[in-house]
């Protein structure tokens, strides 16, 4: 898909200028973290019983600006105005106290409380203004959560209100925090990337209970990069790019590529990166491989020079899969031979030794040591071949390696020995990838290879994967975004409920054949 | 739940379902496992010497576990907002010797309520500190708390002084002597149930009150579960954490006073070096060392069975110096058993 240029200066808000004041207004908000502007003068105007979508790629400001309107953060500058009223700055209580419900993005459940308990006890705290010495009202609880569940459709038995929440799987999660928000009277709702975990069911559920809220003069405000979904709940467009407000208009009067070329600045090129590929020798192959509560009996084989894309919801079973070839989290029953021989890995290390890299989701916490130098994060995996005379790491030659990596895939930095945590998103995912190539893996697995990593960066990433396949290497990406596996990838496998359900070649696929794949449901995953 | 269709036991034989499910039941409710330990104790115990099936060992038991339930009580309130405090025994050395000085030299005639509560409101105010630098600093608590540990029982020997007092305030002498019921046995011995058992029983019941009926018991849990979620969702944890160490404090307080007035003096260099077996007691009863666990009953029935074992594994003819390895076995036991919960 190509768009000009001309696609027209992006409108601006006031199109559907009424003389009602508006629920909440916030006038020229601005937050600085440290030396970063997140938010430089943000202003939006939220109706009563209107659904908009805050769109925009990631480190956009979206996320600040729900945390500012959702009272978890203060702003340094601007006004939030509720029912035409000056409010200062929101703190949590007082924000919902205004009626301002969050469904975060990760849910925000108290995993250790129960159903009852995380559905229902936020109204007791905002009706006790934040003090917590006061007596709890179990009956009231357990109405309020009743009731609340009751609207997402759930069930209301005592056994699953006394249940913790970290045994339900994620779409009910989901649907236990959206309660949450619903339960008292919440004039705002604010979704925060509701979609990521659910089928096409439960998606449907979802909007039939926007739907149900907006009837009620309850505004909805969903925050989301999928152009697709906003376009199918449809409402009003609020894109942010770098900081700022660059559009607010009716999503139905403007196509996906005009919001896309708003949010990116950037004409939305999905051509495929992917051409004339090579393959080798079989390099890869999986057989039966099971991991109980995960994923079972996933076969399959790829060779070398080979593009895999693995792709499902969040409780699909994708993320063990990739662990478990990884040896971090190993699967239970099955074998995983690479070149022939069995690899199958017990801990990374034999992973590792097999020549199997794996690039984590979670750069932070599984990945990089953010204080250390970049150089150090590069050459871990290769520790005892840089040892020279009496056992002692090689300085010169490790500083090589790490430079020559640098370079290689191009990490914008002055000095390897500068910390990893001083590079943006993109230069650290890099950085990352270096570290397994420094092992000649012959199997590398991507796991959400462009989270959290903005435009250009991920241009340089595919690039990257491309170059390092026509080399022979063998590929896995696993990930949520479907354009970056059908622009990368030669086969993709959609998992459901643990198993792969359907594999699809890439170069001929649609966008949308491989989201209905993705959200299809085989059983019903209401809980009873 | 129809959660997945490989997810759970699989239903293959009604026998291996209900045994799958009668295991993560007791998963659930790690009091049970406690329990049952405590009767596999007793039943050892009592086959080997059945001199062991006797009221006054029974007495003993409940009398040797009041002062450490109260502590217990405050550590699991710690545990369960994810902090952890091992300076409890140090705050009650501080005030027992501190208060019984002075009302020894000052105002004999007190009564003793009037000390307790004062005891209560000096080691509430201790631990409230402990939950000011916790929060202020954003320290781990076990740093925090070893540091105010070292303080406080610096600063008792060092200012407060170091002799011991043998002749208690008469107030607190009664109050130990105090007796519930008194028992006689076949060949005459009587046993004495003393009332201040009934000290941990109310601190037991406002324990569970607070845990399971007033929202700070609720936002305790939930700052233990996730400190990051429990914020954003409106708890205030400052409220929580200050909250939390001075309630561990004031049970301190009160368990000082209840271990002068049972052994009829006051010694400023005990109680230290016990803070672990009270952790453990509480860990054995089923409270998560990561914290957003941990019950009442549970934590009741640690003390009683770590009481236990340092009772009357004599009886048996097992050397005191074993009792540790006995506590150690448990402690490892039960932790692998409550870890599996994590692992499902």
């Amino acid at each position: 898909m190509q768009l000009k240029h001309e696609a027209g200066a992006p409108p601006q808000g006031g199109e559907i200028a009424t003389a009602a004041i508006p629920y909440l207004e916030i006038r020229n908000i601005q937050k600085s973290f440290g030396g970063v502007r997140a938010l430089k003068g943000v202003s939006l105007s939220i109706e009563p019983g209107q659904i908009y979508h805050l769109m925009g790629e990631n480190g956009c400001g979206k996320s600040t600006l729900i945390k500012i309107i959702s009272g978890a953060q203060p702003a340094d500058a601007g006004e939030l105005l509720i029912d035409g009223k000056p409010v200062g700055h929101l703190t949590p209580v007082a924000a919902l106290a205004a009626g301002i419900e969050t469904v975060y993005q990760d849910f925000s459940l108290l995993p250790n409380l129960s159903v009852a308990e995380n559905v229902g006890l936020t109204q007791q705290l905002v009706a006790a203004s934040g003090k917590l010495a006061r007596r709890l009202d179990l009956k009231q609880m357990r109405q309020t959560a009743e009731r609340a569940l009751a609207a997402v459709n759930l069930p209301t038995s005592r056994a699953f209100l006394s249940t913790r929440t970290d045994e339900l799987p994620m779409a009910t999660r989901q649907l236990i925090a959206i309660a949450r928000a619903i339960a008292s009277d919440a004039r705002l709702v604010i979704m925060d990337e509701p979609t990521t975990a659910l089928t096409k069911h439960e998606v449907d559920n979802l909007i039939g209970i926007v739907t149900r809220l907006r009837a009620k003069g309850v505004a909805v405000l969903f925050v989301t990069h999928k152009l697709d979904e906003c376009k199918k709940i449809g409402g009003r467009a609020v894109i942010m790019r770098d900081g700022q407000k660059v559009a607010e208009c009716d999503i139905a009067d403007h196509t996906k590529a005009e919001l896309g070329f708003w949010m990116t600045g950037k004409v939305l090129d999905e051509a495929r990166y992917r051409s004339a590929p090579k393959f080798g020798e079989d390099l890869l192959s999986v057989d039966a491989l099971s991991l109980k509560g995960a994923f079972a009996n996933v076969s399959f084989s790829m060779r070398g020079g080979e593009i895999v894309g693995i792709t499902g919801l969040l409780d699909s079973g994708r993320n063990e899969l990739a662990r478990a070839i990884a040896g971090v989290a190993p699967a239970d029953a099955g074998r995983i031979r690479l070149d022939g021989k069995d690899v199958t890995p017990r801990k990374p290390a034999d992973s590792i030794e097999a020549g199997i890299g794996y690039v984590p989701e979670d750069r932070l916490s599984e990945g990089l040591f953010l204080e250390k130098p970049i150089e150090e994060n590069i050459v871990v995996p290769v520790l005892d071949r840089l040892r020279g005379a009496f056992g002692i790491l090689d300085g010169r030659r490790s500083r090589e390696l790490a430079k020559r990596s640098v370079e290689d895939l191009q990490v914008v930095t002055p000095d390897v020995a500068n910390p990893v945590q001083s590079l943006s998103g993109g230069n650290q995912q890099r950085v990352l990838i270096g570290r397994w190539l420094t092992i000649n893996p012959k199997l590398l697995v991507l796991h959400g290879p462009t989270v959290g990593v903005d435009v250009g960066s991920k241009d340089t990433i595919y690039r990257i994967i491309q170059r390092l396949a026509d080399e022979g290497m063998g590929v896995i990406i696993i990930s949520d975004d479907l354009l970056e596996l059908l622009q990368n990838c030669d086969r993709i496998m959609v998992m459901r409920k643990g198993e792969v359900v359907e594999t699809f070649e890439a170069e001929t696929l649609k966008e949308e054949a491989l989201y209905r794949a993705l959200v299809e449901e085989t059983t019903a995953r209401t809980p009873q | 739940m129809t959660d997945t269709t490989f997810n759970g036991a699989a239903p293959d034989g009604n026998d291996k379902a209900s045994l799958g499910s009668a295991w993560r039941w007791l998963l659930r409710h790690p009091p049970v496992v406690t329990f049952s330990l405590i009767v596999l104790v007793c039943l050892v115990v009592g086959t080997i010497n059945t001199d062991f099936w006797q009221v006054s060992n029974l007495f003993d038991i409940l009398r040797a576990s009041v002062v450490r339930g109260l502590f217990a009580l405050g550590v699991l309130v710690v545990l369960a907002s994810g902090g952890i405090d091992v300076s409890f025994t140090a705050i009650a050395a501080f005030v027992m010797y501190t208060v019984t000085m002075l009302v020894t030299n000052l105002l004999p005639g007190l009564p003793m309520p009037v000390i307790l509560l004062v005891a209560a409101a000096g080691g509430a105010c201790f631990g409230a500190l402990n939950g000011l630098l916790v929060h202020t600093l954003r320290a781990p608590s076990l740093i925090v708390t070893i540091g105010t540990q070292y303080v406080i029982r610096s600063f008792l020997l060092t200012f407060v002084g170091t002799a011991l007092f043998m002749n208690i305030p008469g107030s607190m002498e009664a109050f130990g002597k105090l007796a519930l019921f008194t028992h006689q046995s076949a060949n005459g011995s009587i046993s004495i149930l003393p009332a201040f058992v009934l000290v941990l029983a109310v601190a037991a019941a406002a324990t569970w009150w607070i845990l399971e009926r007033t929202l700070m018991g609720r936002a305790v849990y939930a700052v233990g579960g996730n400190p990051g979620i429990a914020e954003r969702l409106g708890y205030n944890l400052r409220t929580v954490h200050i909250f939390v160490f001075a309630y561990a404090g004031l049970l301190a307080g009160i368990a000082g006073i209840m271990h002068v007035a049972s052994n009829r003096l006051a010694n400023p260099f005990d109680l230290a070096g016990t803070e672990l077996e009270i952790i453990a007691a509480v860990v054995l009863g089923g409270a998560r060392i990561t914290g957003g666990s941990g019950s009442v009953i549970g934590t009741l029935l640690g003390v009683v069975l770590i009481t236990l074992v340092s009772n009357v594994l004599i009886l048996v003819g097992i050397p005191s110096t074993w009792q540790l390895a006995i506590i150690g076995v448990f402690i490892v036991l039960a932790g692998t058993v409550f870890s599996l919960r994590a692992r499902g």
